[in-house]
């Protein structure tokens, strides 16, 4: 196991270097850089005030050149400083990818929690009128994109039942106590996590039905075993492993989720930073942003791997 | 005996609550504010002092500068200099600074504060934009060429004369001085002696520690969720009444509006269309004024069709500017007659064209000028809103009636810059250009009229109006300054130089439970006399 994880993590670097390139090829084909963000009608900015500032910020170089020197000063373990206002790259990331984290990590265990049990309840009453409303539900939760979610559901719970805060992450009058920390992310999260909820659920249920028309289960029924024993033993514990993979594969979805849920919750969070990058043309920033993002999901995707191993035991990577 | 207990037990009830009401009121009393005071075009979170192209309604709070716009941004008002005076070219200039002001932490504020805050302003490694938004430079001042260059270690033309005296002398005349120091904020020196300019940019002092002479101080300070401060209660004009003061970050106008009809933040910015569907609330009140900002088609001049007056005639006789303005922009815009947005700077109507919704005529000098059916030109705008986008669609549809085919294209204003300030990428463009009566050389400087690096915004140069600006900014009298600003209006109008459409009316948007409280939509948020030591929360 621990062989394998070494190998999939050195696989991950030329991936993770592949996707620095393109996403520095792809800033720098957009058209604008941050000295043109900067320009605004109540600015006056001459050409040679803004060459003079291009090549402040390095901008004057060549783009091989340019990319090579923020590698260099990545493997060095600094990722340099924002373009619009000079923080350093590392402390504004770190400060932002807490309450992602914290947000995106909540939605993925609401949508675990309800979504895979409630696949499981409608796989065993399947065509029962359970299942078509929770079906039902579930096209609605699917089909719905995050902000509009995130704008009815802020509309209805805050704003109407006055239920949760508006946004933010904490009040503004005094130190939060647990409670109120949770209070806050309560909406953001299951917001986030509704879509989820409603993609766990339904393959939960086709990879039940799946495993439930099994030969091996046929034949655990005939030998007189309990139908709880063979939902949870043999049917829930084979049909899981899809799920891992769905459930895996859909975190990036949750990031990119977060940038509306973020946006209309005032969550402080990556999402509206990356959004300001990409406006601002903030080169480091963006850089970084999209290190951090494509290293999280490369080894999201390797717990993932691993996870196979945990749910079924027959998976060794040795 | 017993029949008195009870009266004196509630007579030194009475007195001990009045002295526990006297204590709050020093104290502040007056409730906790929390606003969104950086949503919407005139703010800009977590900028610094000299970067603020906007946000300058918050940085008010803390900072101050040596004078200010007034209530309305149609003047200007004393701050930290109570009079200045200029020798008779005004190449001389002397501030005498308010007595008794006081830093947040105590010590007091004199002319060598000043002195340093321009200095450090104009700092060639600092590298803040002060020069670009206040039209001020180093190389103004005597001296000051040196500085900038690295040569010299102070500008020789800023002077100390005494501790509340600062002259400032200039190489050329310079007559609206003051209008370009209301984006001097004071520093502290002796708090920022020790920070190196070159570290202007990066330092987090402006958030985590900062002192000023405003009338707030720091209290806590969460990045990307609140900034809080409390009462100055040295403050120079009057302890403010509130006991706090919040500034709640928001990504954008919609979360801040739920937010105000949520209950948890008292005031915001909102735009026109939200505003005019709130009017009716008996629980908000709204608060409104000219934006100060022209929107404009400019047409990018190297291409020679758009050289024609004719055309651009044709162009503004085609389009309904004022169906446009009550249909999708629900009548909260004025038409203009030229780049300037405010009334003080229109001569009398009679002297004006006002184009008004002819397509007709349109045709007849499309036709004059040969004009070519066929061709296809691009509308270029870094507005993103649904009202701009409408309006967009609606010129389109009404220049195409008279056969002048446009395709409306928006941008982000990096993308829009890179093609508005290289002449290239773009035939036509909606935008907007701000400025004030009393300071409206923006007008002519980002109009597109400007000479810089070898043509203006447009292309081509114009000479004759270059000549009326260059008499213009030289004139001193300020009657015959006006009358100049109104010859360039009608010059602009007379030649269509510009698709002049209209000046919007913002908008904020407040709880009504707020008493005192004053908001202006000045541009990049003032600084203006908003006197926000006298602002408390009722019940």
């Amino acid at each position: 196991m621990f062989k394998y994880l070494i190998r999939r993590l050195l696989f991950s670097l030329p991936v993770l270097l592949a996707i620095t390139i393109i996403v520095f090829a792809l800033v720098e084909l957009a058209p604008g850089d941050v000295v043109d963000y900067f320009r605004s009608p109540e600015t006056q900015m001459t050409e040679e005030s803004a060459a003079q500032l291009r090549a402040r910020f390095g901008l004057d170089q060549p783009v091989p050149v340019r990319y090579l020197n923020w590698l260099g000063s990545v493997l060095q373990g600094d990722l340099g400083y924002r373009f619009v206002d000079g923080r350093p790259v590392a402390q504004v990331i770190g400060q932002r990818l807490g309450a992602t984290t914290l947000l995106v990590g909540s939605a993925l265990v609401i949508g675990i929690v309800i979504g895979v049990p409630l696949g499981v309840f409608t796989s065993l009453r399947q065509y029962s009128s359970w299942d078509f409303f929770l079906t039902g539900v579930s096209f609605l939760g699917i089909s719905m994109p995050a902000f509009i979610a995130g704008i009815f559901g802020l509309y209805v719970f805050a704003i109407k039942l006055n239920l949760f805060p508006t946004g933010g992450m904490r009040p503004v009058d005094h130190a939060p106590s647990l409670f109120e920390s949770l209070h806050y992310l309560a909406l953001p999260a299951f917001i986030l996590g509704l879509q989820h909820i409603a993609q766990y659920m339904r393959y939960t249920r086709f990879s039940m039905l799946e495993v439930i028309r099994s030969d091996y289960v046929t034949t655990a029924r005939a030998k007189g075993l309990t139908e709880q024993a063979i939902t949870w033993r043999h049917v829930v514990r084979n049909a899981i492993l899809p799920v891992v993979t769905v459930i895996g594969f859909s975190i990036p979805g949750l990031v990119v989720g977060a940038v509306f849920t973020e946006t209309i919750f005032s969550w402080p969070g990556m999402g509206t930073l990356y959004l300001d990058a990409v406006r601002g043309r903030d080169v480091p920033l963006l850089m970084g942003m999209n290190l951090v993002i494509a290293a999280a999901v490369l080894l999201v995707n390797i717990a993932t791997d691993l996870a196979y191993a945990v749910v079924d035991p027959r998976i060794r990577y040795d | 005996m017993k029949k008195y207990i009870a009266p004196l037990i509630l007579v030194l009830l009475v007195v001990s609550l009045s002295f526990s009401a006297l204590e709050a009121q020093d104290a502040g009393g007056g409730g906790t504010l929390v606003g969104a005071f950086d949503v919407g075009p005139g703010g800009a979170p977590l900028i610094r002092p000299f970067m603020d192209t906007a946000g300058r309604t918050w940085l008010s709070k803390i900072w101050t500068p040596l004078v200010s716009w007034n209530a309305d941004a149609t003047g200007i008002e004393p701050q930290l200099a109570t009079s200045w005076e200029a020798n008779e070219d005004a190449s001389s200039w002397t501030f005498h600074l308010r007595e008794g002001v006081l830093w947040h932490d105590g010590e007091a504020m004199t002319a060598d504060d000043v002195k340093f805050s321009l200095e450090l302003a104009f700092h060639p490694e600092a590298a803040t934009q002060y020069s670009s938004f206040s039209q001020l430079s180093a190389a103004q001042f005597v001296g000051g060429e040196a500085y900038a260059a690295g040569e010299a270690d102070a500008i020789e033309g800023i002077v100390v004369v005494d501790d509340l005296t600062v002259q400032m002398d200039f190489v050329n005349p310079n007559p609206r001085l003051p209008f370009s120091l209301i984006f001097a904020w004071v520093l502290p020196q002796h708090a920022l002696a020790d920070l190196a300019p070159a570290d202007y940019q990066t330092t987090d002092w402006f958030y985590t520690s900062p002192i000023g002479t405003g009338p707030f101080m720091q209290d806590e300070f969460v990045q990307d969720q609140f900034w809080a401060l409390v009462p100055n209660p040295n403050y120079w004009n009057g302890a403010p009444k509130l006991d706090r003061l919040i500034n709640r970050y928001f990504a954008d106008e919609t979360a801040a509006l739920l937010a105000l009809e949520g209950g948890e933040i008292q005031f915001t910015y909102a735009s026109a269309d939200v505003a005019l569907r709130m009017q009716d609330d008996p629980n908000v009140v709204l608060y409104s004024g000219p934006s100060g900002v022209t929107n404009y088609f400019i047409f990018n001049q190297r291409i020679p069709a758009f050289q024609d007056v004719r055309v651009r005639q044709a162009f503004l006789y085609a389009i309904d500017r004022q169906a446009i303005a009550e249909a999708i922009m629900g009548g909260t815009v004025e038409l203009v007659p030229c780049i300037a947005a405010l009334p003080g700077m229109h001569p009398a109507a009679d002297q004006l064209n006002d184009y008004a919704y002819d397509p007709d005529k349109a045709r007849e000098l499309l036709a004059e000028a040969g004009w070519d059916a066929s061709q296809e030109f691009e509308l270029v705008t870094y507005y993103n809103n649904q009202q701009s986008l409408d309006t967009m669609a609606a010129a389109q549809q009404y220049l195409a009636e008279v056969g002048i085919n446009v395709t409306p294209l928006a941008v982000d204003v990096p993308t829009y810059n890179s093609y508005f300030y290289t002449g290239e990428g773009w035939d036509i463009s909606y935008r907007g250009v701000g400025a004030t009566l009393v300071y409206p050389w923006q007008f002519y400087i980002e109009g597109g009229f400007e000479v810089t690096s070898g043509e203006t915004l447009m292309g081509p140069a114009f000479p004759e109006l270059e000549e009326m600006m260059v008499a213009a900014q030289a004139e001193t009298d300020p009657d015959r300054f006006i009358e100049q600003l109104q010859g360039i209006c009608q010059y602009q109008n007379e030649q269509a130089l510009e698709g002049y459409m209209w000046t919007a009316t913002r908008f904020g948007v407040a709880a009504n439970t707020l008493q005192d409280f004053y908001w202006f939509p000045a541009q990049g948020g003032g600084p203006y006399a908003d006197h926000a030591e006298l602002w408390s929360v009722g019940s």
